[in-house]
């Protein structure tokens, strides 16, 4: 995990803790053999999957989180468990001063839940009545809320399909009006998990640059999940990475960039359409005598590189750039999966026995 | 009273809800009104030609019979009223993971399902053609009600309801640990209870008897209390509020250690249609 001890951080500026979180499901197996019939009915095998392993994790007040990971990485569990839908096994969940599962009805009015696949919205209902039916449920003054309706109006610019029936919705409407109803009760904290997963490539730039407007205008803090790096990056400025139920790192987007080399992109076009031999330095593909690579500049630099290219063929041009943080996460889930294979801590997360 | 308030409003905001669907477009309000009528009246017919053509089932006349038919339709009716939204067929909202849902409203559980189902429009016609049988019998046989008798009813209908609502609930409830499996079960048991509902169940041997007013408590959902209500039984009009109360524990204790497993497991799988589809 990367330095930075988000712990040390007074504790009147936390709004999220967890601490030693621990979080298992159990599977059962099934034999596919008729043999192991009676098996399978009166001694099943049960797998443990440990979701998340000793999360230790503190968000302050009006931080933008990013919370990332594999899928199966425990991304989704964290969310429930933040949003009094789930118990953690063992360790303390405190949110807001409050235990999310034993202060469940007040804990849940000062937050604010999306799940990107699912809708608070009365599928058969136009949008706004779903908007009145929240105003009675969360107790939300009528003036309070004719500001707030007016506030998300124009930020999220719902008024358009106000009228609409929700099930009419597209995807990108929908989560615009999920997002503007989560937000009429005034939410102190906001878990967003996967909010523009299907979303096309402009609603999710309106979606993104929502979420930095509530933070700046009012200060919520939020945590967001998603598969999405670059969205990430321009949103978050720190993340915290999980894989296989722990933390693998917490920091900002520089520090892992850093974390994982200063990962480049480099094109040639030469005079051959068989690509130069660069050592270590990975081949990416060819188009005609177009040829990438990705290497690590911190590790080998660039003239050593264009230095013995040269020697092999002709160069007629350079291009040389970052890569994206998406392809350094994908460098990152790759290194974690050889390491699951190969080590014997890695390859853990799932212990057998019998139930 | 702040309890009151709240369970007021909730239920004032449903039954807009449920209002503005209803009436969303003239066809559909329309098709909605007879089909569910047709619906109600199709579930007592038989019962109905069975004791019109022998002038009677059993120690029953073809008035009591139409009484006890139309008691039957009106627990129906309560119920599609109050408890709609998949309430009532919990082992829906459970095994579809819809609780989620619910979990993050600030609200207490019982207070949220209490009032969500709230359907006082889409449910009233068959609470309509139940109470319009109910009557209309009461005509017929010629009596002269008392204010007590009319408190019993009440009462009877209040706990009949509850025996199916416990009893849905009771099924519903094994949704927390087998979501697909317990949807079919459920609905299997429940629709056996609303099928035999309208059957006199007089003549029967004690040991199914037995068992239509225990395992299968379908005898308190007309059958017993209208035998009271009609004196055809001596009166002892505390055995089906009894008998729900029963059933309401053992449902609630059922339900409770499966939210505790939810709360450990949380949902097995999501449809996104849940209760709002």
């Amino acid at each position: 995990m990367h330095g930075q001890d988000r712990n040390a951080t007074s504790a009147g500026d936390i709004a999220v803790r967890l601490a030693g979180v621990d979080k298992t499901f159990h599977q059962r197996q099934r034999s596919e053999q008729v043999r192991d019939v009676f098996r399978n009915l009166f001694r099943p095998v049960v797998r443990e999957v440990h979701a998340l392993r000793g999360v230790d994790l503190a968000i302050r007040h009006g931080e933008i989180v990013a919370y990332a990971g594999p899928n199966g990485a425990g991304k989704s569990t964290t969310v429930k468990l933040l949003s009094s839908v789930l118990a953690p096994t063992a360790g303390t969940v405190r949110c807001l001063g409050m235990d999310p599962m034993k202060d469940r009805v007040r804990y849940v009015g000062r937050i604010g839940v999306v799940f990107g696949q699912r809708t608070e919205l009365w599928w058969d209902q136009p949008v706004a009545a779903s908007f009145e039916w929240k105003r009675v449920v969360w107790n939300i003054p009528r003036d309070r809320y004719e500001s707030m309706l007016a506030f998300v109006t124009e930020l999220l610019g719902i008024g358009e399909f106000f009228h609409t029936l929700a099930r009419q919705l597209s995807l990108g409407q929908k989560m615009r009006a999920d997002l503007a109803l989560m937000l009429m009760h005034e939410p102190e904290i906001l878990f967003l998990d996967e909010p523009t997963i299907g979303v096309d490539v402009l609603a999710k730039r309106n979606i993104l640059q929502f979420v930095k407007d509530l933070n700046r205008e009012k200060g919520v803090t939020v945590m967001i999940t998603s598969h999405d790096m670059d969205e990430l990056e321009q949103l978050a400025g720190r993340i915290v990475m999980i894989d296989r139920g722990r933390i693998a790192f917490d920091g900002d987007f520089g520090a892992l960039r850093r974390e994982f080399g200063d990962r480049r992109h480099l094109v040639l076009e030469t005079a051959d359409t068989a690509p130069p031999r660069l050592g270590a330095v990975r081949h990416v593909r060819s188009e005609g005598n177009r040829h990438h690579f990705t290497f690590d500049a911190a590790r080998t630099p660039i003239p050593a590189l264009l230095q013995l290219a040269a020697g092999q063929t002709t160069i007629r041009d350079v291009e040389t750039h970052r890569s994206r943080i998406d392809d350094v996460i994908a460098d990152m889930y790759e290194h974690w999966d050889s390491d699951k294979g190969g080590s014997g801590d890695g390859g853990d997360d799932v212990a057998s026995g019998e139930g | 009273m702040r309890t009151l308030t709240m369970l007021l409003a909730r239920w004032r905001a449903q039954a807009r809800l449920d209002f503005m669907w209803m009436t969303r477009d003239f066809r559909f309000f329309v098709i909605n009104v007879v089909s569910d009528i047709v619906l109600n009246l199709a579930g007592i017919t038989a019962v109905f030609l069975l004791a019109e053509r022998f002038g009677g089932i059993g120690p029953w006349s073809r008035d009591q019979i139409l009484f006890m038919l139309g008691y039957a339709a009106l627990v129906r009716g309560i119920l599609e009223v109050g408890f709609g939204y998949n309430v009532l067929a919990i082992s829906r909202r459970i095994g579809r993971g819809q609780l989620d849902h619910t979990l993050v409203q600030p609200q207490p559980l019982w207070m949220a399902l209490l009032t969500e189902g709230f359907m006082p429009f889409s449910g009233l016609w068959q609470l309509l053609t139940g109470a319009g049988i109910t009557l209309w019998a009461i005509l017929q046989l010629d009596a002269a009600p008392s204010a007590v008798w009319w408190l019993t009813l009440a009462g009877s209908l209040a706990a009949s309801c509850a025996v199916v609502l416990a009893f849905s609930w009771l099924w519903g409830s094994l949704a927390f640990w087998a979501p697909v499996a317990a949807e079919e079960v459920s609905s299997r048991a429940f629709g056996f209870l609303y099928q035999l509902k309208s059957f006199p169940l007089d003549g029967l041997s004690s040991f199914l008897l037995a068992g239509m007013l225990t395992v299968l408590p379908v005898g308190f959902v007309a059958w017993y209390p209208c035998r009271q209500l009609l004196g055809i039984a001596p009166p002892d009009f505390w055995h089906t509020p009894l008998a729900a109360l029963a059933v309401s524990l053992v449902a609630a204790f059922v339900f409770r250690r499966g939210l505790k497993h939810y709360a450990r497991t949380g949902s097995q799988r999501y449809v996104g249609w849940g209760h709002r589809g």
